[in-house]
């Protein structure tokens, strides 16, 4: 049986203090069972100023079963699988204690993210980058961290295109985009009204 | 009131319903005391200890009061017609029929052997009566009125009213009995500090469950389970799911199972306890408490010596046999190649064979 009040006493504590950590949770509407973390990048890292989102689901034994974590969000690390987000992290496995919590496994993730342990890989490939040709390594992580961590930006841009396949004058349609604080269709009536 | 009955009231008649009636050798008087003394505990041995609803007091200050009633069949009707009031020795004569044998008895004893004791036994019967009982102070109970806070009978009540105890602030400490005194102020002093102990517990959460232990929903699930390893607070109940129940593949029971979840540290065992400890001694004594209690129920395992106890000698349990004589055991020694005493464990022939 899962314990429903650990869970939300968890969530009450991760919302506590979101800003400060840099994890976050929100639930899935209606099952405590299946969340999504996000992680912010660590400063000084490939992945900086990029969001990861986790997959998080509660086993019915959980606080004395591990959670289930995958990353949802594409990352190029050695312990993150590139395919399917697989984590490899000792604490989700066999280290599980049930005095952790979601909050400290997801900064944990966040610790692994700046800490890359390559002799212990997920993915073999990234990790042989990693110890062959590091700088490499980096700029694909970078890269991927740009491409797909920061989807703020991305959906700016795509939603930029949109406007301009529409008729819209592209500068006309970054200053609109723009007042509305990036909302498509708040921008679109603002474009079609003015 | 018949003469020939007891002093002691009848406990059925107390409850409404003797079935002897006028032949009970109890008396059926409201005015008469009630006999609250536990006879087990007398002989040395109630089961119920504290929780005994009948007082625990030792044999010397009741021979007085408890003389008459366990020699009455014998005695009884030879006192009183020695009395001779021609009322009592006609009743006498009445209830000591079925046992004529024993009334002569009764009578050779006491004109042979002495007639001191006949007159000891009249000059009892004639004098006990109940206000004679109040005259040594130390006889009286303490008055339960009085130790809340108010007695309506004031000055007039027969029992005694007791000095305050500043422990628990009750008028309960018995003027006249130094031992019961001495008691009470132990047991209120350990109150006090079970009380002071389960107070200071409250706000202690369990690392698991998250919650305050002692606000959880049922009381069974309001213990501590104490770590032998470290001092890391936890429900008994998440502790031991935790430590006995399934666990993901792959996962290491010495190092992490039967470890501390917060600090790791390996833990042999876990203590139940009602109230948490805040210094090392009271951590001892909470141990110590459990272990003996649990050395006085006899092992499932060892089964009075039918059975084997995976723990053998490491076992909390009682090991002893039908008998009551506890095992012995005899630790096999082997000394290795290298010097180092192996202890050996049972062996058995079928470790030998392969099937």
């Amino acid at each position: 049986m899962l314990d429903v009040s650990r869970v939300q006493k968890e969530l009450v504590e991760i919302k506590r203090d979101e800003k400060l950590s840099g994890v976050s949770i929100e639930i899935s509407e209606g099952d405590l069972t299946r969340m999504r973390g996000t992680i912010g990048g660590p400063h000084g890292t490939p992945y900086e100023g990029g969001v990861f989102i986790v997959d998080i689901q509660l086993p019915s034994a959980y606080p004395f079963e591990p959670p289930k974590m995958q990353f949802v969000t594409k990352v190029w690390h050695p312990n993150i699988s590139s395919q399917n987000g697989a984590i490899c992290l000792d604490i989700l496995k066999d280290q599980w204690s049930p005095a952790l919590t979601l909050k400290t496994a997801l900064l944990s993730l966040q610790a692994l993210l700046s800490t890359p342990e390559p002799d212990d890989p997920q993915d073999a490939v990234v990790a042989q980058q990693y110890l062959r040709d590091y700088a490499t390594f980096m700029g694909t992580a970078r890269y991927w961290t740009e491409s797909f961590a920061k989807r703020g930006a991305l959906g700016i841009k795509e939603k930029l295109v949109k406007l301009v396949e529409m008729g819209f004058s592209e500068d006309t349609a970054r200053v609109a985009l723009e007042n509305c604080g990036g909302d498509e269709n708040a921008a679109l009536e603002k474009l079609c009204g003015g | 009131m018949m003469e020939g009955r007891s002093r002691v009231l009848c406990k059925f008649f107390m409850h409404g319903a003797c079935l002897k009636g006028v032949d009970c050798q109890f008396s059926h008087n409201w005015s008469d005391q009630s006999s609250q003394v536990c006879t087990f505990y007398q002989r040395g041995l109630c089961s119920y200890g504290a929780r005994c609803r009948y007082e625990h007091v030792k044999v010397s200050r009741l021979t007085q009061p408890l003389a008459t009633p366990v020699p009455v069949p014998r005695h009884l009707p030879a006192a009183i017609s020695l009395t001779s009031t021609v009322d009592s020795s006609s009743r006498a004569t009445v209830i000591a029929k079925p046992s004529l044998a024993h009334l002569k008895d009764a009578w050779q004893q006491n004109s042979t052997e002495s007639l001191a004791n006949g007159v000891s036994a009249i000059s009892l019967g004639e004098a006990d009566e109940p206000e004679a009982l109040s005259n040594d102070p130390s006889d009286r109970p303490i008055c339960a009125f009085a130790a809340a806070g108010n007695c309506p009978l004031g000055e007039s009540c027969r029992n005694i009213h007791g000095d305050l105890c500043t422990t628990c602030g009750k008028h309960c400490l018995h003027p006249y009995r130094p031992l019961d005194r001495e008691n009470h102020k132990i047991q209120c002093e350990r109150n006090k500090k079970n009380l002071e102990a389960l107070l200071k517990s409250q706000d202690i959460e369990c690392s698991i469950c998250l919650e305050r232990v002692l606000s959880k929903p049922t009381v069974a699930e309001r213990k501590f389970g104490l770590m032998s390893g470290c001092d890391h607070p936890f429900c008994v109940g998440c502790i031991r799911g935790w430590r006995s129940g399934s666990h993901a593949p792959g996962m290491d029971i010495d190092t992490v199972v039967r470890a501390c979840p917060v600090c790791r540290v390996p833990t042999h065992y876990v203590v139940p306890s009602v109230v948490w400890y805040f210094s090392p001694e009271e951590k001892e004594e909470i141990i110590n408490g459990y272990k003996n209690k649990l050395g006085e129920v006899d092992c499932r395992h060892f089964d009075y010596g039918n059975g084997t106890c995976p723990f053998g000698t490491s076992c909390f349990y009682k090991h002893a046999f039908k008998d009551g004589t506890l095992e012995e055991v005899k630790l096999r020694h082997l000394g290795a190649a290298d010097g180092n005493t192996v202890i050996v464990k049972n062996v058995r022939l079928s470790d030998f064979l392969k099937l």
